[in-house]
């Protein structure tokens, strides 16, 4: 695949001989793209502060990768444009007013031990963005938290009034204020609606699969309605649940990671809707507000779980299957 | 003589205990969280190792071989309850921050790993330089790690301010998954060094096998024969 046109090499290679043309790069392309909407408001939102995040965290996250694929002797991979994605939503979780340094610490974490560490794009178990925002959340919580900084503003978190005021102080939060972002958190993980529309742009053209955000909103809603039905006064409804915190940019865009999650319909689903119901129950019972991001770094390591569930090989039975590997095992042994 | 100081210095770098032979990781992980934990447990490991290895060597052509795992934990939980009286009495703030994890020296493998491989068939005075030996370097680990985890976890050593001023403590690694990345770079780190070593050897052109780099198992270098 490597070899450009112009060499004149007769390789023998393997099948599939033909190709759709779908790439790695085109693939980061259209993901970049159904990120702009989220990057643009929240440029509205937050200003400079919010660039001066983005940036530094792009930039560390390429310059990571340069530096460990250089030590590694591995071919340099910037042009892909999976680093920048990963310094990207990096950078949707972190609170506008992050320090210079914290971002440097997240961003390098995130690239050096989250992927780099297991061998580079493709090989990591849990999502690269997550591992580094784990590293900076666990360690600095008060510069994680966007109400201890000194962001001037007034919008309120609504995770944190639900978790220690009850649902019934949130149930008059207007749906349009979460959808258009105008909640405390990460800078750009809450533009919920942006990030929905893009996230239905990548469903719409193939880049990710439905499965995992369809199942994993549907495993929210699910869980959310169950709690609220039982008590309304003390739990909140399923669409505040679904578009309040980084559930939506969880659901669409760090679930969906190809390395880190299944194949094939029914381990997707499941995968998807465990992810779901860990996000209600790390809001309602854990320590932190927002559970999406912990929840999807458990679906993560849960997927190769998940992707033991086969379908049987095509023209066979289920049982004969299980017992003609089984004795081929023991021949070989 | 020369024996026993090859005995007793293998465990110091070839063999070290927790890098080499991932033995006893349990208080590696767990109570690395400061440099003087680390050489506490460290100590106490020293201790029972050093006695438990003499006490095995020394019955070790009395005990039928059916009931010596029996024998070879009963010696250890003596000599681990002396250590828990003696740290109760002389050394009570330590005993506190181990907490579980000296009773648990009398399950660790590194023990029972020891007086099987070792003070079981071999005479008293290299049991004794072994465990010595495997002691030290399990001491050395384990004051390491937590050297590493408290000045960036907590940014002290053996608690005294060693970072600059406005250092702000990287807490993850005081927690427990700081410990686990600790010990997982610490190991890619001297596997790298180990296996550059072996690599530049083998370019000289020496016949003999590299010595593997993961704790005597050879396989690696039996593979690479083979090819």
């Amino acid at each position: 695949m490597s070899n450009s046109n112009n060499d004149i090499l007769l390789a023998i290679s393997t099948p599939p001989f033909w190709h759709c043309g779908r790439t790695i790069r085109k693939n980061s392309i259209h993901t970049l793209l159904a990120l702009v909407p989220a990057v643009i408001l929240s440029l509205i939102q937050w200003g400079v502060p919010a660039a001066r995040v983005m940036a530094l965290s792009i930039v560390t996250a390429l310059v990571t990768e340069a530096v460990c694929q250089t030590l590694m002797k591995q071919k340099l991979s910037q042009d892909n444009g999976t680093a920048a994605i990963t310094g990207l939503l990096l950078a949707f979780l972190l609170p506008a007013s992050a320090p210079w340094w914290l971002v440097i610490i997240a961003s390098a974490g995130a690239m050096g031990i989250g992927r780099m560490a297991f061998g580079g794009y493709g090989a990591n178990q849990v999502n690269a963005t997550l591992v580094g925002w784990a590293l900076v959340f666990v360690s600095f919580p008060l510069y994680m938290d966007p109400n201890a900084s000194l962001l001037q503003t007034t919008l309120i978190d609504p995770l944190l009034r639900a978790k220690y005021f009850g649902g019934a102080a949130v149930a008059d939060f207007p749906l349009s204020d979460l959808l258009l972002g105008r909640q405390l958190g990460g800078l750009g993980a809450v533009q919920s609606g942006a990030l929905f529309v893009g996230g239905m742009y990548l469903a719409l053209r193939g880049i990710i699969r439905w499965e995992v955000p369809f199942s994993f909103l549907v495993g929210v809603f699910l869980s959310a309605s169950a709690f609220h039905l039982a008590n309304p006064e003390l739990y909140a409804g399923p669409l505040f649940h679904i578009f309040s915190g980084s559930t939506v940019l969880a659901a669409f865009f760090l679930a969906t990671e190809d390395s880190c999650s299944p194949h094939r319909r029914l381990p997707m689903l499941l995968y998807g809707l465990t992810g779901g119901v860990l996000v209600l129950l790390i809001r309602t019972f854990g320590m932190y507000t927002d559970g999406a991001p912990f929840a999807v770094m458990l679906i993560n390591l849960l997927a190769p779980m998940f992707a033991l569930i086969r379908s049987h090989p095509f023209g066979t039975v289920p049982g004969k299957a299980r017992q003609t590997s089984k004795t081929e095992g023991g021949t070989r042994a | 003589m020369n024996r026993f100081m090859q005995e007793l210095t293998k465990g110091l770098w070839k063999e070290l205990p927790p890098f080499r032979l991932l033995l006893g990781l349990c208080p590696v992980l767990a109570v690395t969280k400061s440099a003087s934990s680390g050489i506490g447990m460290g100590m106490a490991v020293l201790f029972v190792l050093t006695l438990s290895n003499m006490l095995i060597s020394m019955v070790r052509n009395i005990i039928p071989s059916k009931v010596r795992i029996a024998c070879f934990i009963t010696i250890s939980a003596t000599l681990v309850v002396a250590v828990e009286l003696l740290m109760q009495a002389y050394a009570y703030p330590l005993y506190l921050q181990l907490g579980i994890f000296v009773p648990l020296i009398v399950v660790n493998c590194i023990i029972l790993g020891r007086a099987e491989a070792f003070a079981a068939k071999n005479p008293v005075h290299l049991a004794i330089a072994d465990g010595l030996g495997m002691g030290l370097g399990f001491t050395m680990s384990l004051t390491f790690l937590g050297s590493i985890r408290e000045i960036l976890g907590a940014g002290t050593w053996f608690g005294h301010p060693v970072m600059w001023d406005g250092f702000q403590p990287f807490t993850i690694m005081v927690e427990a998954p700081g410990a686990f990345l600790c010990l997982g770079l610490t190991l890619a780190a001297m596997n790298y060094g180990t296996h550059r070593q072996i690599m530049k050897k083998s370019r000289e052109g020496s016949e003999e096998l590299p010595a593997s780099p993961c704790g005597g198992c050879r396989a690696c270098a039996m593979g690479r024969n083979k090819d």
